[in-house]
């Protein structure tokens, strides 16, 4: 079947309205929308090739999210007035938040953010400029065998000690001179001391079995 | 080797207790750690993170570059880029949640340009290789409609086209790098534009006209010279169905512009003019693009349905031939609503088309497959929004199970009952030559999901909003099953473990309450957790809308928990049915989310069914206006041991341990100071207000966590314009109320016990809270904390301690938050939306998953694991200095006795 093509095509050209052009990093008062702007300064050690995709803008937590570019600068768009926290998410640097007040005026300030003296104003300047602070600890060191720490731990001086006392003492009871002179200060220690009461009573209802046993001591001292 | 290693494990034990029992021997060589985190060596031993994008909403491939991507832009608001072998993510970059983050075009040329926002709209380039963002500029239209705008690039111009329904087409087009615009906007007088139109760039396209002759018209809106299509809509379908005619344009970036009329038409706008195709739909849900083919252009379609199932067809254009190498029929693969995002075909050397098909399913997942309809890979994109999360407790194994029955049989003499144990005794003896035998292969398969010795592997069930049900293994990540139930819609669901996997002559029964997806009615799903099997009543479709569940805490004969179920005219389901005379001093409470009305009741077995009663009524928010913005209760999982804790001066402090306490977090408007956060404790079986506390200039997050005495819930204050954490504890003081091993009841206690609050300053803006959860809690709690910035960070409850005595640390004003302290390091996780604990079998282990755009399982021990050797424990060592002592034991015995000898002699 035939059919008569009824398609009409309508050549009509019209120039419409003119909007002017925007250029959106200029702020655009009118519409009380504002622009916070920065660059953000990766640490020296950082892995250079990845940063920039690692790397986020939080305002207010996550209100509004700004990327940076291969510079490290950026922009968060549209931002109303108010008061911003601003922070560099990065998953292994530390950079510090810094808060950014625009009045209705459209003025900026940039300050340090205290959450505990909260009228206590450090300004900082504005454009922004983040630097990383320290990178991110999060694990825990192996510890390392190292021998001061295996002397110097305190079991091992425990039993280190004591064991030296046991070696070396009697063998310096071997020494004659030594003896002589432990002798001498025993001797002395004797001399300055008052008899004790105890020992005034022992030797008073026993008579020589204290002295007795003394030697006996010494003997098996001398065997060892 | 499971039979033997299940066999040897409690000698096994007995000498790792011995061991440990030998502490100070484990104290010399080991010197204690005071941090909570772990090694670098231990990245990926105990946690897995898996990264998704959420359902995708525009791709293209990247063929540029040398390394082959897929960009894609989801409705999460995510812009990424895939790997083409392995669909691993390369990068990705998350927008906001709200409308500014709505990514409205994708447009992949040379570089990749995204259009987010809705007026104000940010205009963005990225390096596809890199991710970079290379330029970005924002565009503010001056119109307030802007919501049926369209957007394309064409040019290396943005060309933006804003109807306005009835009188014109507004087009204008911005330089793609500078924004700036070309001088114009022009307006196409365009008056029988309607809302049923479609831009088939750079056609917009409509019907429009009265019903008995309409019209389909079409327009270049590119061309100076306006150029009107206009054809009676008769030409192209039928008389009869012109009535509600369907008009959609062809999916995946399609090479002609060209749209679906009707159900089956398809119709090319080539040099300004309608062409009707010769090739049809096969399906009035297909799905199909046009590609560049080996021959000239052809025409890919896709669809699913019961009979053929799913189906991918290919058409040459030119000659309306079928193109029979990329043909597929395949009645396993479970597509539903399969769509083409993307497709792109090569030639190969023998003529044949070599192509790769991005296949969208409404499902949420996503799969790319290759002509012949073989799947390269699939991503589960519905996990990116859990809803509903449940650890469920694997099976223990059959030598297990048969010991366990042994004891289960009650009727049977002594001589049965020997038997029996002869027998059981047989099969371990005839298990354990098997293992010896080295037979273990055969055993491994389904030994390999049994219950470990300390219950940590689990089975992971989460529900979806795509109303997809998965199963993963916790230990691997791996997802062991999945289920998609295309009427469930999980926003408000709850999962119950109805039956644990401990009573071996039953299975497992998870319950899975839900609300349907298009009435809103009650939906109950159960299955078995461990194989995904539906059971029991299965699929069970209410036709009411459900108030309120819960499980009712005693168990029926078969060791199944029922469903209690209050709808909205207050009647109540026990499920089973059978299970209703169970139902005594149960009480229910619905909270109202807007009116912060709360409402109790309690449920009763009258002898023919459970009935409601209202109890009581509370207004949390006082007279005026409030709504709740969260709610915490104590978890099922949690059991609370210790009655009490022991202070500095070894006095012993009661906690007012009530299990039925809700916090409500209520946000209010007081006229003397603007807003304001309430939070309330209620017992929610008498209705009686246990605690409360107020925050003046307030406005609250919806984040509380409740766990025995202890509540968690952040505010923003707006007075000092930071985030607060607040905590209240509950303490009945020096003396105990009750006699130990007394049950608590709610109805007979009158005392008030003691609230103690506490306020701290969180330097950071957490999206989910939530406690860790250990087996007997002796163990100290933690926080969980998901932040915005993406780290999952635990802190001490002894931080956050609303009494302060002398034994904790120092109270800081401002919560420290260490990097140590980050449960997932450096793996960010994005948008994390809930956090899960779990008991493991350790009581000094809790399992922990959190959930949001990406999927992230740990397990953290917050005394540390003091019931395990360390992970790194020298068991060489521990055994060569036993040996060695032992040695030296004797031979010093030795050497002493000649000593003695010797001196005897002399």
């Amino acid at each position: 079947m035939l059919r008569f093509e009824h398609s009409i095509a309508i050549f009509v050209c019209i120039i419409a309205n003119v909007f002017c052009a925007l250029n959106s990093v200029e702020e655009d008062v009118g519409t009380g929308k504002y622009v916070i702007e920065g660059r953000v300064f990766p640490a020296d050690d950082q892995d250079l090739s990845t940063w920039q995709v690692d790397t986020r803008i939080h305002v207010n937590g996550g209100e509004y999210i700004g990327f940076i570019k291969d510079d490290g600068s950026f922009t968060i768009y549209n931002v109303p007035t108010g008061s911003y926290v601003v922070e560099i998410v990065n998953p292994d640097y530390m950079y510090e938040p810094i808060r950014v007040e625009i009045n209705s005026k459209g003025k900026y300030r940039a300050r340090k953010v205290n959450y505990i003296q909260t009228s206590q104003v450090i300004q900082v300047p504005y454009p922004l400029r983040m630097k990383a602070i320290t990178k991110f600890r999060y694990f825990q060191m192996r510890e390392q065998w190292r021998l001061t720490d295996f002397l110097f731990n305190p079991m091992v001086i425990m039993m280190v000690l004591p064991l030296l006392l046991i070696m070396i003492l009697p063998k310096m009871m071997n020494d004659p001179e030594t003896k002589e002179d432990l002798k001498q200060i025993s001797n002395m220690a004797k001399m300055s001391e008052l008899p004790e009461m105890s020992e005034m009573f022992t030797s008073l209802f026993s008579g020589g079995a204290a002295t007795k046993a003394n030697v006996k001591a010494k003997q098996i001292k001398k065997r060892q | 080797m499971g039979v033997l290693s299940s066999n040897l494990k409690p000698s096994f034990l007995g000498l790792l207790k011995f061991l440990n029992n030998m502490n100070w021997f484990i104290v010399f060589f080991s010197l204690i750690n005071i941090s909570v985190c772990i090694y670098e060596d231990q990245i990926g031993k105990f946690d897995w993170r898996q990264t998704y994008v959420g359902r995708i909403k525009f791709a293209q491939f990247d063929t540029v570059s040398t390394a082959k991507k897929i960009i894609v832009a989801t409705e999460e608001n995510v812009l990424a880029a895939l790997n083409l072998k392995t669909g691993q993510v390369v990068w990705r970059h998350v927008f906001e949640t709200a409308s500014t983050g709505n990514i409205q075009l994708l447009h992949v040329g040379e570089k990749v340009t995204t259009v987010t926002g809705s007026n104000p709209y940010l205009v963005r380039g990225w390096d596809s290789n890199t991710g970079v963002l290379i330029w970005e500029w924002s565009l503010t239209v001056q119109n307030d409609l802007t919501e049926y705008s369209q957007w394309w690039v064409q040019n290396n111009m943005l060309v933006h086209v804003l109807p306005v329904f009835g009188s014109h087409i507004e087009v204008t087009m911005y330089n793609l790098l500078t924004g700036s615009n070309r001088g114009a906007s022009s307006m196409l007088p365009a008056i029988w534009t309607n809302e049923r139109c479609i831009l088939t760039a750079p056609h917009y396209t409509c019907i429009s006209g009265p019903l008995e002759s309409q019209l389909l018209l079409s327009i270049d809106v590119t061309s100076n010279a306006v150029k009107i299509i206009s054809k009676p809509l008769t030409d192209y379908v039928d008389i009869q169905q012109t009535v509600s005619v369907n008009l959609r344009p062809l999916g995946g970036n399609s090479i002609i512009p060209g749209f679906v009329l009707g159900n089956d038409k398809i119709v090319f706008i080539r040099d300004n003019n309608f062409e009707k195709s010769k090739v049809q739909l096969g399906d009035k849900s297909a799905s199909a693009t046009v590609v560049d083919g080996a021959n000239g252009h052809i025409l890919v379609q896709t669809w699913m349905d019961d009979v053929t199932g799913f189906t991918l067809t290919a058409d040459s254009v030119s000659t309306g031939k079928e193109v029979t190498d990329i043909y597929c029929s395949d009645k396993t693969l479970n597509i539903p609503k399969p769509e083409l995002l993307a497709v792109m075909c090569t030639r190969t050397s023998r003529e044949q088309n070599a192509c790769r098909l991005l296949i969208n399913a409404a499902d949420d997942a996503v799969h790319l497959m290759q002509q012949g309809g073989r799947a390269l890979w699939a991503r589960e994109e519905a996990l990116s929004r859990a809803r509903a999360v449940e650890f469920v407790e694997l099976p223990v194994s059959d030598t297990d199970a048969a010991l366990e029955s042994e004891f289960d049989q009650k009727e049977g003499s002594v001589w049965s009952a020997f038997a029996r144990r002869l027998l059981t005794q047989y099969q371990q003896l005839q298990n354990l030559i098997r293992s010896l035998q080295g037979e273990s292969a055969v055993q491994k398969t389904p030994s390999s999901l049994v219950r470990d010795y300390f219950n940590l592997h689990r089975i992971i069930v989460i529900v979806t909003d795509a109303g997809k049900i998965f199963g993963i293994d916790n230990l691997s990540g791996e997802i062991l099953w999945r289920r998609y139930e295309a009427g469930l819609s999980a926003q408000s669901a709850s999962v119950f473990t109805r039956r644990s996997a401990r009573t071996p002559p039953h299975h497992a029964h998870l319950s899975v309450v839900a609300t349907q997806r298009d009435t809103g009615n009650g939906f109950i799903l159960s299955l078995n957790p461990i194989t995904g099997e539906l059971i029991d009543e299965g699929k069970l479709i209410l036709n009411v809308r459900l108030l309120q569940c819960m499980m009712l805490h005693v168990p029926d004969s078969e060791k199944l928990h029922a469903l209690v179920l209050l709808d909205e005219k207050e009647n109540v389901l026990v499920l089973p049915s059978s299970a209703a005379p169970l139902v005594e001093d149960v009480y229910m409470y619905v909270a109202e989310k807007d009116t912060a009305k709360v409402q109790g009741y309690s449920l009763r077995f009258d002898g023919k069914g459970v009935r409601a009663q209202r109890t009581w009524a509370a207004r949390l928010g006082g007279a005026g206006a409030a709504r709740v913005a969260a709610t915490a209760t104590r978890s099922r999982l949690e059991h609370v041991r210790a009655p009490g804790r022991a202070l500095a001066d070894r006095s012993v402090l009661y906690k007012y341990s009530n299990p039925n306490l809700v916090l409500f977090v209520v946000e209010r408007l007081d006229p003397l100071y603007k807003e304001e956060v309430v939070a309330v404790a209620l017992d929610v079986v008498s209705g009686a207000l246990a605690g409360a506390a107020a925050h003046r200039r307030a406005r609250a997050l919806p984040l509380a966590a409740h766990a025995d005495n202890c509540f968690v819930y952040l505010y923003r204050s707006e007075k000092h314009r930071r985030l607060e954490l607040a905590t209240m504890e509950l303490y009945e003081g020096k003396e105990r109320w009750l006699e130990p091993g007394v049950p608590f009841s709610s109805l007979e206690s009158n005392q008030v016990p003691i609230v103690e609050h506490q306020a701290f300053i969180l330097p950071a803006t957490p999206t989910a809270a939530a406690f860790t959860i250990t087996e007997r809690s002796l163990t100290d709690r933690h926080v969980l904390l998901g932040l915005s910035s993406g780290a999952v960070v635990e802190l001490p409850w002894a931080y956050l301690e609303a009494r302060r005595d002398e034994s904790l640390p120092v109270a800081a004003p401002e919560l420290p938050l260490p990097a140590d302290a980050t449960l997932n390091y450096n793996r960010t996780l994005q948008r994390v939306s809930a956090l899960h604990a779990a008991p493991a079998g350790l009581e000094s282990t809790s399992l922990v998953l959190v959930t949001g755009l990406d999927l992230f399982y740990t397990r953290v021990a917050p005394s540390k694991t003091f019931d395990l050797l360390k992970d790194d424990f020298d068991y060489y060592l521990i055994t060569i200095v036993l040996s060695a002592l032992i040695v030296a034991t004797y031979s010093t015995k030795y050497f002493a006795s000649r000593k003695m000898l010797k001196q005897a002699w002399k």
